[in-house]
């Protein structure tokens, strides 16, 4: 056999294109030569390489270590984080980006058991989200069936985004706006395929290669900002900054450099006879009409809480970003009555952007110690705790909203299990009345409600207690997710509070014993709202609508 | 497991070890099922299989020579599935050899991936864009042809000597360091 046959067996080997006779020869000549082993050694390896670079560095095989690390919540961020960018030189670089996105989220969220798997390895790990990017906002934004949340994984599948703007940030850096009407599918954080619409991506240089697939053909980015119409006949190209390549199938890629306008269409690749401009809106532009649009809807909030601060069922209303002069208190912003709560103090909590996306407007209670004190005088035949919350994940064994100091008779504590479960209880009875074999309190627990997607984004919770109709009802974003009678013999007719803590849990206020548990929530709180009655179910889905900013 | 085997490692240091031999294990995997347009998805079975046996793995043994047994069980699984009759497969000598032979393999793939951009710059644009082609598309070599209008006798003669021409330069160029 010569060189030359023998290199061309092996070709046709790894095409899959050998007969049977062949196989046997080439067999013979693997079993006894060292060296036409490294030849089928090194041509395994230019193959899978060709393949890889066919592909845009993103295939199956450089997934499998994403899908195979991913599940592995076990592992601190930190330390798979550094491995990973280690060991994963070169040709997974780009890859890593997905891995630390499946890794960083996998660690942050206890509890994805609604969400799949990527490997099928959830069963016995700890869980995974799945996704390929974020939805980062949107404005106007009509999605054909469930509408998306913005801070939301985006959903694997084709999506079709009637009217409206949306702007996607994929794990590999890439910032993509997108709008209606258009029909797409994020196929991984490297290729997005848009068979219809306009959209204009900005592609940072660790995702130099990010590839928009047409039914015309593919735009590869070799490095910063475009944008592309894909329509029925063509799909027009402008290159805002940097190059592109354009490749239809059968024709060599046709590079395109800045502010050039070129189409791929039936004919081929081609420089367009119209060189208007596409005219889509880039992200930092989007995310500055976002912003604008933000502080307005935020102003309006405030105007309609200056309306409701004379509601006479107000304890207290403490907004986040209306501290006081030297920024350690929260004025109580509620109308003077009887029952008034005074301003809260700020223990140890760091500025953190708030729900409208304006820095400092909200408070981070993450640091250990964070708290914000306040003293709530009176007795309440009812209650209506409500707040604005952005929890990274229920770490402690109890997530503090908020909570009395120490746990006195007719006290309320307010919280979140570890298990994504409201939980609510007044106490009831002392222990030191001696019957010592019943509970001193019930708890009423609404079903978990906390997944991954919550993680990082804002929501609005609140429970009502109401001792007349003998009832707690718990809600999370306006809409009620339990609600539960209040046995007889645990029915407390009016509440106490006294000193107490939002996003922790102080015990009583003179002991001197440092050591305390750790139970502060582990996110930022951007308002807080106590009300001596329990509002009805409309309401609360009133003040979640006009509260949202995500509208 | 049993109590007296020596320290499993942990998930960090696991996934730094598979991480580290995924381009291993993926040539190995190929190397067993060469032509197989599933030999990514088998070898993605076998990572699951490994992660899922981690705790078995003993550090300071062979970490390859574990992998690739577990690879191999999942190879073989493959073809029973497939069942297909007149599976070429290799005697099971020459697959052991491979096994080992891959074991010591230790090449950086980002030196390679670079050289060989470089070699496919120097191809005719005819020819590179033949080879990308025919990458891109999971098509045998026979409607691949057919589609681009060429016989497949002659298309076969041209990918190889394409490939030829590729490897000859990427060695060329690893020898001398010029990829770098």
């Amino acid at each position: 056999m010569t060189p030359e046959e023998r290199e061309q067996l092996i070709d046709s080997l790894i095409d899959g294109e050998i007969d049977e006779a062949d196989f046997l020869r080439i067999e013979a000549e693997l079993s006894v030569d060292p060296e036409v082993r490294a030849l089928y050694y090194n041509r395994l390896k230019l193959d899978l390489l060709l393949q890889r670079e066919a592909s845009g560095s993103v295939d199956d095989s450089s997934s499998a270590v994403a899908q195979a690390v991913a599940p592995s919540a076990a592992i601190p961020p930190v330390a798979s984080v550094n491995i990973l960018q280690r060991r994963l030189t070169g040709i997974f670089a780009v890859l890593a980006a997905t891995v630390l996105g499946f890794v960083a989220w996998s660690v942050w969220n206890p509890d994805s058991s609604r969400l799949g798997s990527p490997a099928g390895l959830a069963g016995k790990l700890e869980p995974t989200a799945a996704g390929f990017a974020i939805l980062q906002g949107q404005s106007d934004a009509v999605w054909e069936g469930d509408p998306l949340a913005t801070g939301s994984l985006v959903p694997s599948g084709p999506l079709r985004l009637r009217s409206g703007v949306a702007q996607i940030e994929l794990f590999s850096g890439v910032r993509m706006v997108i709008e209606g009407d258009a029909q797409f599918v994020v196929e991984s954080a490297m290729l997005v395929r848009l068979d219809r619409g306009r959209a204009r991506a900005q592609v940072p240089e660790a995702a130099r290669g990010f590839r928009v697939q047409t039914r015309h053909g593919d735009l590869i980015d070799l490095g910063t900002e475009f944008a592309i119409d894909a329509g029925d006949e063509a799909a027009r190209v402008e290159v805002l900054a940097g190059e592109v390549e354009l490749h239809r199938q059968g024709t060599a890629r046709q590079r395109v450099l800045e502010g050039d306008a070129w189409q791929l269409s039936d004919a081929g690749v081609s420089e367009r006879s119209d060189s208007e401009s596409l005219q889509v809106i880039g992200p930092d532009a989007f995310e500055r009409q976002l912003s604008s649009q933000q502080i307005d809807q935020r102003r309006q909030w405030q105007q309609r809480v200056a309306s409701m601060r004379a509601d006479d069922r107000l304890i207290a209303w403490y907004q986040t970003q209306q501290t006081s002069a030297d920024g350690r208190q929260l004025p109580n912003l509620a109308e003077p009555d009887l029952h008034q709560a005074g301003a809260a103090a700020i223990v140890a909590c760091q500025p953190a952007s708030d729900r409208w996306g304006q820095a400092g407007g909200a408070l981070d209670l993450s640091r250990t110690g964070s708290r914000i004190r306040v003293d709530v005088p009176g007795e309440f035949g009812g209650l209506t705790m409500l707040c604005w919350v952005k929890i990274h994940s229920l770490d402690r064994l109890y997530n503090s909203l908020f909570l009395t100091d120490g746990h006195e008779l007719n006290e309320p504590h307010w919280q979140i299990m570890n298990d994504g479960r409201l939980f609510f209880s007044v106490k009831k009875f002392d222990e030191s009345n001696g019957k010592r074999r019943r509970p001193d309190k019930y708890n009423f627990y609404s079903p978990p409600f906390w997944d991954p997607s919550f993680s990082g984004q804002w929501i609005m919770l609140a429970t009502t207690y109401d001792a007349q109709a003998r009832r707690v009802s718990h809600y999370l974003n306006g809409a009620e997710i339990g609600s539960e009678a209040v046995p007889a013999d645990y029915l407390v007719p009016q509440v106490t509070i006294g000193p107490a803590s939002i996003g922790n849990w102080s015990e009583p206020m003179y002991r001197t014993d440092p050591q305390f548990v750790v139970r502060n929530l582990n996110g930022s709180l951007d308002e807080f709202v106590l009300y001596s009655s329990a509002l009805s179910g409309s309401e609360i889905a009133e003040l979640y609508r006009l509260g949202n900013p995500a509208r | 497991m049993q109590p007296e085997l020596p320290n499993p490692p942990s998930d960090a240091e696991f996934v730094g070890l598979l991480t580290q031999s995924q381009l291993s294990l993926l040539l190995y995997v190929r190397s067993l099922l060469p032509g197989e347009a599933d030999a990514g998805d088998v070898a993605q079975q076998a990572n699951a299989k490994i992660w899922e046996k981690r705790a078995d793995f003993a550090l300071g043994t062979n970490f390859l020579a574990w992998s690739f047994a577990i690879a191999r069980f999942e190879v073989l699984n493959y073809r029973k599935r497939q069942a297909r009759d007149s599976r070429l497969t290799f005697s099971e000598d020459l697959e052991q050899t491979m096994a080992s032979e891959l074991q010591q393999i230790d090449d950086d793939l980002l030196s390679r991936q670079e050289a060989l951009r470089k070699c496919l710059e120097g191809l005719k644009p005819e020819a590179r864009t033949l080879l990308m082609d025919r990458y891109e598309t999971t098509e045998s070599l026979a409607d691949f042809a057919r589609r681009i209008g060429r016989s497949a006798g002659g298309l076969k003669v041209s990918l190889h000597r394409i490939r030829a021409t590729l490897a000859d330069c990427i060695e060329r160029r690893l020898a001398t360091g010029a990829a770098r």
